[in-house]
């Protein structure tokens, strides 16, 4: 591929870009600085493009890559990696489509995903969010596919983990309230 | 049956096949450590993508959608013969692997790294090659072509190239280009001299841009690249310098038949800009405000009061080959 084939690919692929830099970095700022050095390095390096590779996933991996870097650097500089801007952690309720519980729900799946190690935060969003195949997901990270599954498959534990508590939690306050009620 | 997490995750996926299954469910009937962890995978499948389409995020900020529209354009008018390295290949043959300032301790983040860095770094010392990327973006050029340059033409007569919030169209453009820029755009540079020298012949004689490459080390810039540019399908050469702290700063320079002019500074879609004219070439000195004394750098490099960087090491390279 040709820096113009992917220049006009650019601008449509801009919003999956933005909220999957800011899902990565927790932060608008670093999200922007984010996006803006993947394009210009794809744009650089747009032959090395192969037929084969969604430009989606690739550009995935360059976000991805650029922001290794970058918490890299900043852990060379005795910075912490990141300090996670909770607001977007927040889901926006719908109350006419869907009911209490779902949006409650939906939050606490924010919540489990965001919070998970690094590298397996990483795949969760690539592949249960963004819908790329175990194989997409291992070209953008770079790893073997068997790496990408049981990456994803201890993500899903712990997530697992969280939600039986959850719904363990439920199941007693219902109980207790029961209880009160009686 | 070794019991992995792939395998119960596929199970749980309903991705096995019924041999595979009923083994499975017989490791779960007998191993309490299995049937937790299924259980586990089970209480995962959860409606991810709903769920994120519901977060708030923030809407894609205006500056970015910007940046990504002149990027875009900058390159829609690359073509593989233009982006080929002007400097020869012996620059894309860089290093492998380039010393890695910013090893980290983070072991998963490491790993990963071990195979990200040295690609990037082919990718910034690529980044180096973009010399045929035409840089037709300054603001007002929508669509390119003669009307275009006409008003641009225009406008630069109305303004006498003055410091009156006028700059040359072709400045305009190489502030566009430099504001893309970040320190890790040349930070990796390995500042090859021998191409670099080899880049100056190609635009000294191909050109006919009698250029040379001021060394600015002592004011703190260190020499990372130069680049063959086009504007107007004329030739305009890209010199950029890398700073110890801040933004790279550019020196840009393009043939005009106009007579001298003295320096002039001004603001230029925010980067600080320093103009002037000398011997039928004109030349921008391009940063970000308050990084550097633009000012006095351009009068130094205007008044030839500094060394020429290139010019001699070109010679050197040169003697020690022969």
């Amino acid at each position: 591929m040709t820096a113009a084939d992917l220049s006009a690919m650019l601008p449509p692929l801009r919003p999956r870009l933005w909220a999957f830099a800011l899902r990565i970095s927790g932060d608008q700022h670093d999200a922007e600085d984010l996006v803006q050095r993947a394009c210009v390095r794809a744009l650089e390096r747009a032959h090395q493009l192969q037929p084969g590779t969604a430009p989606l996933s690739w550009m995935f991996s360059i976000v991805q890559s650029t922001w290794i870097n970058e918490l890299r650097a900043r852990s060379v500089r005795g910075r912490s990696g990141m300090d996670w801007d909770d607001d977007f952690l927040e889901t926006v309720a719908d109350p006419a489509a869907r009911t209490p519980e779902q949006n409650v729900m939906d939050g606490q799946i924010v919540k489990a995903v965001q919070r998970l190690p690094e590298a397996q935060r990483v795949v969760m969003l690539l592949v249960g969010v963004e819908g790329l195949s175990y194989k997409e997901a291992a070209e953008a990270l770079g790893v073997p596919i068997g790496t990408i599954m049981s990456r994803l498959s201890r993500a899903r534990q712990a997530i697992g983990a969280l939600f039986s508590d959850l719904k363990e939690e439920r199941v007693n306050s219902a109980a207790i309230s029961k209880d009160q009620g009686a | 049956m070794k019991m992995d997490d792939i395998l119960l995750m596929a199970y749980v996926d309903g991705e096995l096949t019924p041999h595979e299954r009923e083994e499975v469910e017989k490791a779960i009937r007998t191993s309490a450590d299995v049937a937790e962890r299924v259980a586990l995978l089970e209480a995962s499948v959860l409606p991810y993508r709903r769920a994120f389409q519901q977060q708030a995020l923030p809407p894609v900020p205006e500056s970015l959608t910007r940046k990504i529209a002149e990027l875009a354009h900058a390159y829609a008018y690359a073509t593989p013969a233009a982006a080929s390295p002007v400097g020869g290949n012996h620059r894309a043959a860089a290093p492998e692997s380039q010393p890695d300032p910013l090893a980290g301790p983070s072991l998963p983040v490491r790993s990963r790294l071990r195979t990200a860095a040295p690609w990037l770094a082919v990718a910034f010392v690529a980044g180096a090659f973009c010399c045929g990327v035409v840089l037709r973006f300054a603001p007002g050029a929508a669509q390119g072509g003669f009307a275009q340059s006409a008003a641009q033409v225009a406008a630069q007569n109305n303004t006498h190239d003055g410091a009156q919030g006028g700059a040359s169209p072709w400045v305009m453009a190489a502030v566009s280009y430099q504001r893309l820029y970040t320190r890790d755009t040349v930070a990796l540079d390995s500042s090859n001299m021998a191409a670099a020298a080899h880049v100056v012949d190609n635009i000294r004689h191909d050109d006919g841009l009698p250029i040379r490459v001021p060394d600015l080390r002592s004011a703190g810039l260190t020499f990372k690249r130069i680049q063959r540019l086009r504007y107007n399908n004329k030739p305009l050469v890209q010199i950029v310098y890398l700073p110890e702290k801040g933004l790279p700063v550019a020196l840009c320079v393009m043939k005009d038949e106009k007579a001298d002019s003295a320096l002039a500074q001004q603001q230029v879609d925010s980067m600080d800009v320093v103009t002037w004219r000398r011997a039928k070439l004109s030349y921008a000195l391009i940063a970000t405000p308050g990084d550097t004394d633009l000012g006095a750098l351009g009068k130094r490099i205007s008044e030839s009061n500094v060394e020429e960087l290139i010019g001699q090491l070109s010679k050197a390279e040169r003697a020690f080959a022969s």
